[in-house]
C-alpha cells in the first residue's frame, strides 16, 4: 500500500505568495500608521528598520529553515528537535487556536460593511430619524453617523462588558461566511491554499496603489503626509519608541504562531528559503510603510475636512446668533471677529460662548486612532465624504477582507498541519472531515464575540491572547534551536537543504543578539503589567456618545490570566511529561535487562 | 377733523408695529440663508422679496383655514436684519388688533412648506422658521434589507465551492482506490521485503521511526 507522500506547493513562487499573505495583514494597515504617529512621524521607520534587520528577518529565516528542514507541523518539528522541546509546537497551536477563534470576527465585519456599501446612500453617512421624524436619533447626534453605525447598528454593543445580551443576527450570519470561505480555501491543503493566495497575496495591493492615487487628491490629503513625513526626531530618545518597534516587527512578520513552520513543511527539501525570507520580510516592512502613506493622506483628508466643517459651525453660529450678513465672517477672519463680538456684545457673547469650539488642524491631525477604530470608523468617516463613495466602499472593505483571509489561513494552517500530522487523526478521519470540524469548533466559539458584549471580549483577545505568549514561544524556540540542538547541527542541515551555511551574521543574531532583545521585551512587558495596575477597557456610553474607561471585572482577569497561562504552560508540562514518561521507560528498561541477565 | 384723521392713520402703522415684536407670543422669526444655498446665483433680498413673503404666508394661512379673506396686509414684517431675518406675525382678517394664535400659523406653515420653499428657490434648511422644525424626509426602507441579498448571493457561491470540492476529492479519492487495487495485482512480482520499489525510488522514503532522534536507547560507550 503506497503512502500518500507529503503535499507540496506546485511551485516556489506559491510558497512566497502565501508568506507574504499571511504576514501583510491589518496589523501593517491599522498599527503601523498608528505607531508612525505616536512615536515621531518619519523618524519611527529608524527603529523600524533596525528592528527588521536585526530580529524580524534572522527569527523569520529561522522559523522557515526549521519547517523546511522537520517537514512537519509545528508539533512534530519540535519534538523532531528535542522531545522536551514538543510543547513549544503545542504552544503554537493553542496561541494560533486562539487568534483564529477571534480573528475570523474581523473579516466578519468586513463582510458587513462591504455587503451595506450596495446601497444608494451608505448606511453610515446619515444619522436614522427618531420616531417622530423631527430629529436624529440623539445617540448619534451626541456622536456621529459612523460611530452610531459601528457601535449600535453593527456591535449593538452594551454598556459593560458584564451586559452579555443576545447574539446579534447580523454578525453571527457573516461570521458563519467568514468561516465557510475560509474552509474553502483550506478544504484541498496546498492544492486550494496554493491558488488562493495568487489573488489574496495580490488584490491588496490593487486596491492600495489605487487608494494611493485617490488619496493624495483629495483636499487636505498633503496636510496628512506633511504631518506623517516631518521627523519629529526627539521621540526617538523615548524606549517605548524601540519598544513598539520591536514588538510590531514581532507581530507583523506571525512569528511563533507556528504558520511558517507550517507553510515551510510542504517545501522541497532544496527550496531556496533563505532568498525567500529575505524577499517576504522586506515585502512586509515596504507594505506596511506603503498602507501608512495611504491612511495618513486619508487622515489628513478627514482632518481638514472636520476642520473647515468646524470652522463652518462657528460662522453659522455667530452670524445667527448676531444677525450679521451672511458672508461677512470668513475662515481666516473668525478669530477676530469673535474677539470683536466678545468685546462689543460681552453679554449676548455669553449665552452662545459654550458652543463656541476651538477649531485646530494640528488637534485633528493628532487624534491617533489604531485597530478596529481606524479600520471601520475613520476610515469610513473619511470614504462617505469622497465621491462616489460606494464604488471606495465596495473596495475597501474588498481589501480588508482579503488582508484578514490571507492571514487566516495562516492560522489555520498552524493548526491543521500537526492535526494532518498525527498519524492517529489522519488514520480515523479523512481530511475534509478533520478540516471542517476544527472550522465549525473555531466559528461555534467565535459566535461568543457576536454577543452584544462581544467586543470587550474581543479586545481582549487582541491584546492578551497573542502578545506576551508570542514572545515567551519566540524565546523558547531561539533557545531550543541555538542551545539546546546546537548551532553547529543546525548550520549543517541548512547546508544539505540549500548548498551553503548561513553568514556568520545571522549565527551572531541567533545566539546573542535576538534572545538578548526579546528578554528586554519581555521584562519591559512585565514591568508595564505590574506598573499599570488593573486592566481597564474602553467601554461605550450611548447616554454620552463616546467612550468611558471601566476597569475589568475579576471574570475577565481571569480569563486574562487564562489566555496568557494556557499557552506558556504547554513548554514545560509537556517537558515534564516527557522527563516522566522517559524514566518509566528506563526502569522497565532496567527491569527487563535485569530478568534476562 | 382732519388732524385727528392724520392722527389715526399714523397710529395704524404704528399700531401694526406694536402687534409684530421679536419674541412676541405669536411672533416667528425668520431666517433666510440665500448665498448658502445658490451661491453665484443668490438674488437680493429687498422690499420686493418681503412682499413675496407676506404673499406667500398669505397664502399659506388662506390654504389652511379655507378663509380667502387673508391678505398680504394681514402679515407684518418687523426688525429685519442684514442676515436676512426677520420676525413676522398674522393679523386676524377680520379684527386687525387681533392675532391669529401661534399653533394655527405653524400649522399653516407646515401645510404649504414646500411651497414657500420653492418660491423662494430654497429648502427646510435654507428657509428656518425657527420654533417649527422640518419634516425630515424618511429614509426609504426596501422590503427586503439589501445587504441580505448580497449576502445570500455570496454565501450560495461559497456553498456551492465547498460541495463541488468536497465532491470532487470523493471521487477523486474513490478511483485512486480502484487504481491502487489494480496495481496491487499487477506488482505483486516486483516487491521487495513486503514494500514496493516505487516508495524506495521517492526522495522522501519511508520514514522509519526506529531510526528518529532517539539517542538514549543507543548504548552510551
Amino acid at each position: 500500500m503506497v503512502e500518500e507522500s507529503r503535499p507540496s506547493w506546485e511551485n516556489p513562487m506559491q510558497f512566497v505568495l502565501a508568506c507574504v499573505s499571511y504576514a501583510v495583514g491589518l496589523g501593517n494597515v491599522w498599527r503601523f500608521p498608528y505607531l508612525c504617529q505616536m512615536h515621531g512621524g518619519g523618524g519611527f521607520l529608524i527603529p523600524y528598520l533596525i528592528m527588521l534587520v536585526v530580529e524580524g528577518l534572522p527569527l523569520f529565516y529561522l522559523e522557515l529553515a526549521i519547517g523546511q528542514c522537520m517537514r512537519q507541523g509545528s508539533i512534530g518539528a519540535w519534538s523532531a528537535i528535542n522531545p522536551y522541546m514538543g510543547g513549544v509546537g503545542i504552544a503554537s497551536v493553542v496561541v494560533s487556536i486562539f487568534l483564529a477563534v477571534y480573528y475570523n470576527v474581523i473579516n466578519a465585519w468586513a463582510f458587513w460593511y462591504l455587503f451595506h456599501s450596495f446601497q444608494g446612500t451608505l448606511p453610515w453617512a446619515e444619522c436614522p430619524l427618531s420616531s417622530n421624524l423631527t430629529t436624529y436619533v440623539p445617540e448619534c447626534e451626541k456622536s456621529s453617523s459612523t460611530d452610531y453605525f459601528w457601535y449600535r447598528e453593527t456591535l449593538n454593543i452594551s454598556s459593560s462588558i458584564e451586559d452579555h445580551g443576545g447574539i446579534q443576527m447580523g454578525q453571527a450570519l457573516c461570521l458563519v461566511l467568514s468561516w465557510m470561505v475560509v474552509y474553502l480555501c483550506v478544504l484541498r491543503g496546498t492544492e486550494s491554499t496554493g491558488k488562493v493566495v495568487y489573488f489574496t497575496a495580490t488584490f491588496p495591493y490593487l486596491v492600495m496603489i489605487i487608494y494611493l492615487i485617490r488619496g493624495v487628491t483629495l483636499h487636505g490629503a498633503l496636510n496628512g503626509l506633511k504631518y506623517m513625513f516631518t521627523p519629529k526626531l526627539s521621540d526617538l530618545a523615548d524606549p517605548k519608541a524601540w519598544i513598539d518597534a520591536a514588538t510590531q516587527i514581532l507581530f507583523s512578520l506571525g512569528l511563533g504562531c507556528g504558520s511558517l513552520i507550517a507553510f515551510a513543511s510542504y517545501n522541497h527539501h532544496n527550496n531556496n528559503f533563505e532568498k525567500q525570507a529575505i524577499v517576504v520580510s522586506l515585502i512586509n516592512s515596504a507594505t506596511s510603510i506603503f498602507a501608512s502613506l495611504v491612511t495618513f493622506s486619508i487622515y489628513g483628508f478627514k482632518a481638514t475636512f472636520n476642520y473647515e466643517s468646524c470652522l463652518d459651525r462657528m460662522q453659522l453660529l455667530l452670524i445667527n446668533t448676531f444677525d450679521l450678513a451672511e458672508d461677512s465672517i470668513k475662515n481666516n477672519n473668525l478669530d477676530d471677529w469673535i474677539s470683536h463680538l466678545n468685546a462689543s456684545f460681552p453679554d449676548k457673547f455669553a449665552t452662545i460662548s459654550s458652543q463656541i469650539e476651538g477649531c485646530d488642524l494640528e488637534s485633528e491631525l493628532d487624534t491617533a486612532v489604531e485597530g478596529t477604530g481606524l479600520a471601520f470608523i475613520v476610515y469610513s468617516e473619511a470614504i462617505k465624504n469622497m465621491g462616489l463613495s460606494q464604488l471606495w466602499s465596495v473596495l475597501y472593505f474588498s481589501m480588508l477582507l482579503m488582508l484578514g483571509i490571507g492571514s487566516m489561513l495562516g492560522n489555520v494552517a498552524a493548526i491543521i498541519t500537526p492535526l494532518r500530522d498525527s498519524a492517529f487523526l489522519t488514520r480515523h478521519f479523512q481530511k475534509e472531515t478533520l478540516i471542517g470540524m476544527m472550522c465549525l469548533f473555531c466559528c461555534l466559539v467565535g459566535l461568543s464575540f457576536t454577543t452584544r458584549s462581544g467586543n470587550y471580549w474581543f479586545t481582549i483577545f487582541n491584546d492578551y491572547a497573542a502578545t506576551f505568549s508570542l514572545l515567551f514561544i519566540v524565546l523558547i524556540e531561539i533557545i531550543a534551536v541555538c542551545y539546546v540542538y546546537g548551532l553547529k547541527k543546525f548550520e549543517k542541515d541548512i547546508e544539505v537543504m540549500i548548498g551553503h551555511r548561513p553568514h556568520w551574521y545571522w549565527k551572531i543574531i541567533w545566539s546573542v543578539i535576538s534572545p538578548v532583545l526579546i528578554i528586554g521585551l519581555f521584562i519591559f512587558y512585565i514591568a508595564d503589567y505590574i506598573m499599570g495596575g488593573t486592566p481597564t477597557y474602553q467601554a461605550w456610553d450611548a447616554n454620552l456618545g463616546k467612550t468611558v474607561t471601566k476597569e475589568h471585572p475579576p471574570f475577565a482577569q481571569a480569563v486574562i490570566g487564562l489566555l496568557l497561562v494556557t499557552s506558556m504552560m504547554c513548554v514545560p508540562l509537556v517537558a515534564l511529561i516527557t522527563f516522566i514518561k522517559k524514566k518509566k521507560e528506563q526502569a522497565r528498561e532496567s527491569k527487563i535487562s535485569t530478568t534476562a541477565s | 377733523m382732519l388732524a385727528r384723521v392724520l392722527l389715526a392713520l399714523s397710529l395704524v402703522p404704528a399700531l401694526a408695529l406694536a402687534l409684530c415684536q421679536p419674541d412676541g407670543q405669536d411672533a416667528y422669526k425668520v431666517r433666510l440663508s440665500i448665498k448658502t444655498a445658490l451661491g453665484a446665483n443668490a438674488y437680493e433680498w429687498n422690499e420686493s422679496e418681503q412682499f413675496l413673503f407676506r404673499a406667500t404666508l398669505a397664502f399659506a394661512m388662506r390654504k389652511y383655514t379655507g378663509q380667502e379673506t387673508f391678505n398680504v396686509s394681514s402679515v407684518i414684517v418687523c426688525d429685519e436684519t442684514p442676515r436676512v431675518s426677520f420676525w413676522f406675525v398674522v393679523t386676524n382678517p377680520n379684527d386687525t388688533a387681533t392675532l391669529i394664535p401661534k399653533n394655527a400659523v405653524e400649522e399653516a406653515i407646515r401645510l404649504s412648506r414646500n411651497r414657500i420653499n420653492s418660491a423662494f428657490l430654497l429648502s427646510d434648511k435654507t428657509l428656518q422658521f425657527l420654533g417649527i422644525p422640518p419634516t425630515l424626509a424618511p429614509p426609504s426602507q426596501p422590503s427586503l434589507p439589501v445587504w441580505l441579498i448580497v449576502f445570500g448571493v455570496v454565501m450560495g457561491i461559497v456553498t456551492t465551492g465547498i460541495l463541488a470540492l468536497i465532491i470532487s476529492g470523493f471521487i477523486q479519492r474513490k478511483k485512486k482506490d480502484i487504481e491502487d487495487e489494480d496495481e496491487e495485482e499487477k506488482q505483486e512480482g516486483i516487491m521487495e521485503n513486503g514494500i514496493s520499489c516505487e516508495t524506495l525510488e521517492g526522495k522522501e522514503g519511508v520514514n522509519n521511526g526506529a531510526y528518529s532522534h532517539d539517542e538514549d536507547r543507543l548504548t552510551q560507550l
